[in-house]
């Protein structure tokens, strides 16, 4: 590939004389400084990519069929943590249940409440800029630990919420340290989390034509008509590519869990990621952990390509439409 | 690999490894005593210890202008982490602090150099330090570790809630049932809770097998070391009794306000919601602290016994300083180890934030300086003493993976939340245990 440029010289062959040879040559060693220079300017990537990307995964691929405690050297063991984790480690099928029971709540819920606001923040109001702003920006700072943090501070026995419901009467509740209801705390900040998939939704929105929903008005369709006929089959495409954007992330939540509950009470909020992170910094079972991670990777593929295989029901691209 | 590709990658791998063996290289600093030395040093611990650690740091300099000490702190967990990330890459300080419950596992993969010979040539000077607080730092028959401060766990007492409520104080040799009805008592009396924070705490499980004349663990760490689980089980079922007496803070409350990180600013204790507390000795000194100082009034108990048991106490290295078999500098690491050990100086600093020193010329040396909170500390050490367990083996390979993985979250939390029996989360525990310690004994 390297060499191709200086091959396509026209002529290359027919000349052969030695002054065309040198001037051949130069253009070659300038085709090749070209190259170098394209090649020096991506080199931050290459590096990045090779040394940090592809080389790790790939040591992670040789640590999952090994047990490895960090100080000394991999033991091969074959197929002997992917059986452990799914015959005796009921912890870690915790976690699998953990981590569906809240993709499939708080990815649906998250993606609601974004189309909602999005359809809010469509309307033509006064200053209508400075509430799109001001409902992106928590899901700037949203993953973050201090956010978490927050949350610690809201549902904690003397937080807000508590102090809230003493107003009304009800007794505190510990709201973290109750296993029926921290895993909804969890889901309560991600929706909360909901300023990117808004944002695309927004953007969506503003693609559909104003014409549409004026024929459909004179046609008579009210509001609900103009949302399941109009809006959102129109908006399928953006849909889709939300619900497959927030389900990987959804299946890799970490930081929340980790600050705000722990994984605890009883594991309730033991998510997948977070227990790999114990698995392999706390307990240095690095091959056990490098194999959940694969594991991990193999389900979020499953579920992205199954969700590509049910979109033909449901997306619907204007393209094809005209077809 | 010919051509530009083939050459800007070669020239990246010979630019990174240039780099990397530039880093490996770094010239040894020669070991004469004149010569200017670099000394890394590491330890966890809270704010507080930090700065204290740093102050005496800058003593030693003084003392030895010829060092240098560069040093790096973290908190318990995450110094785990970064000292075995930091020993898988052959680049440990040369002075690590140290824990009981891993000191023989770190010993046994050749990570801890001995420190009989600094020892016998006097560059650690243990004169003044008894046999008996050195041994927690031997292994296999080596001193590999010197320890830190003494320490021990125990109950602390609100006296004054004690006064409000007309309970009297228990004796030092009380059991659990005592235990029982003293909380109930409080509780009744009260209205707030008995006990507060940390009794399902896995030191527990292990005080009241020690109390009954045995371990937790056998004697080589291969398996459970007792045979009935009667008195753990007899213990949750106390444990329950409280929770529903309302005589003792439930375990939601403890795990979501204060038990989730080790602040113990939290504790209930501490803002007058519990009359007792468990804790380790020389924690006990930041609790008072965050309790309102010293217009609070707390005396340190010894452990509730079994019915007809021993003490349940034991006196425990808090933590230790040792120096890694890849130091760059041991003479020096062991300098350093002296310097704490026996500088009154230092240790005016250091003021036993870490326990009790092991030096009695230095305890003399502190005694005037104490405050009150410490003051009770080396005193309830001193009475503690008389009647105490010798220490059991440290904790097996697996302990720590058996106390995070099944300790907490499958045998404590379902029983506390009333989902499994206590009969049947001790037998989980000790089939889980087994299994755990027969794989890392493999």
């Amino acid at each position: 590939m390297s060499r191709a440029p200086a091959t396509t010289i026209p002529g290359e062959e027919l000349l052969g004389s030695g002054a065309h040879a040198e001037h051949l040559a130069s253009r070659r060693a300038r085709a090749r400084a070209r190259n170098l220079a394209g090649y020096a300017f991506i080199a931050p990537w290459l590096i990045g990519f090779f040394g940090f990307t592809l080389l790790p995964m790939m040591a992670s691929l040789y640590l999952a069929f090994t047990d490895y405690d960090i100080l000394t050297t991999p033991r091969w063991v074959g197929l002997e943590n992917f059986h452990r984790m799914f015959t005796q480690d009921r912890r870690y099928l915790q976690s699998v249940s953990v981590t569906l029971f809240y993709v499939a709540i708080a990815v649906p819920l998250r993606l609601a409440f974004a189309l909602a606001l999005a359809m809010l923040l469509n309307t033509q109001r006064r200053g209508m800029s400075v509430y799109r702003a001001a409902y992106y920006a928590p899901s700037i700072v949203a993953g973050s630990v201090a956010v978490a943090l927050m949350w610690r501070q809201i549902f904690g026995r003397e937080g807000v919420v508590n102090a809230v419901l003493a107003l009304l009467g009800v007794a505190p509740v510990s709201w973290l340290g109750h296993p029926d209801f921290a895993i909804w705390t969890l889901i309560a900040l991600a929706v909360w989390q909901f300023g990117s998939p808004m944002l695309i939704f927004l953007a969506g929105l503003r693609q559909i034509p104003a014409e549409v929903y004026e024929a459909a008005s004179i046609d008579g369709a009210g509001p609900w008509g103009r949302f399941f006929r109009i809006t959102l089959p129109l908006l399928s495409p953006v849909t889709f590519f939300n619900l497959v954007m927030q389900t990987i992330t959804g299946f890799m939540v970490f930081t929340q869990a980790f600050i705000v509950t722990g994984g605890g009470p009883m594991d309730t909020t033991l998510f997948y990621a977070l227990y790999l992170y114990r698995r392999a910094f706390e307990s240095f079972q690095m091959g056990y952990a490098s194999a959940m991670a694969w594991v991990l990777l193999l389900a979020v593929a499953l579920c992205t390509a199954l969700l590509f295989k049910t979109s033909g029901r449901w997306v619907f691209y204007e393209a094809k439409e005209g077809r | 690999m010919r051509g530009p590709v083939g050459r800007i990658v070669a020239t990246i791998i010979l630019t990174v490894g240039l780099c990397l063996a530039g880093a490996d290289h770094t010239p040894a600093l020669a070991q004469s005593s004149g010569a200017p030395v670099e000394l890394r040093v590491a330890w966890w611990g809270s704010q507080d210890r930090h700065n204290r650690t740093i102050k005496a740091i800058e003593l030693f300099q003084k003392k030895y202008p010829n060092i240098k000490v560069t040093y790096e702190f973290a908190g318990w967990g995450d110094y785990w982490t970064k000292m075995t990330t930091q020993a898988a890459g052959r680049n440990l300080p040369d002075v690590m602090q140290q824990d009981y419950a891993y000191i023989g596992e770190w010993t046994s993969r050749g990570l801890i150099a001995p420190l009989d010979d600094y020892v016998k040539s006097g560059t650690i000077d243990v004169r003044d330090v008894p046999e008996a607080l050195l041994k927690g730092g031997v292994v296999n028959g080596k001193l590999v570790a010197v320890n830190l401060g003494a320490n021990s766990q125990c109950w602390l007492l609100d006296i004054d809630a004690f006064k409000k409520a007309g309970v009297e104080l228990p004796a030092p040799n009380w059991t659990w049932a005592d235990f029982e009805k003293t909380a109930l008592a409080l509780h009744g009396k009260l209205g707030g809770w008995g006990m507060g924070s940390g009794i399902w705490e896995n030191q527990i499980w292990g005080a009241l097998y020690l109390s009954a004349g045995q371990w937790r663990y056998t004697a080589d760490g291969s398996k459970i070391g007792y045979e009935s689980d009667k008195p753990l089980v007899d213990h949750f079922n106390m444990l329950l009794r409280l929770q529903k007496a309302g005589a003792m803070t439930p375990r939601a409350d403890e795990l979501a306000s204060f038990n989730m990180d080790t602040s113990v600013e939290l504790a209930p204790v501490v803002s007058r919601k519990a009359a007792m507390a468990y804790f380790w000795s020389n924690q006990v000194v930041a609790v008072w602290k965050a309790a309102g100082g010293d217009e609070r009034n707390f005396v340190l108990h010894p452990l509730p016994r079994v019915a007809g048991g021993k003490s349940a106490n034991f006196i425990k290295p808090s933590q230790f300083f040792s120096v890694t078999t890849q130091a760059k500098q041991p003479k020096e690491a062991a300098m350093f180890i002296d310097f704490i050990t026996n500088s009154i100086e230092a240790n005016e600093v250091l003021l036993a934030e870490r326990g009790v020193p092991i030096s009695s010329k230095v305890q003399k040396a502190l005694l005037p300086l104490l405050g009150r909170s410490q003051a009770e500390m080396f005193a309830y050490l001193d009475r503690v003493s008389k009647d105490v367990q010798p220490i059991p083996p440290p904790d097996p390979p697996g302990h720590v993976d058996i106390v995070k993985n099944v300790y907490n979250p499958q045998v404590v939390d379902p029983v506390a939340y009333g989902k499994l029996e206590p009969d049947k989360a001790a037998a989980l525990l000790r089939q889980e245990a087994n299994a755990i310690l027969a794989k890392a004994k493999r």
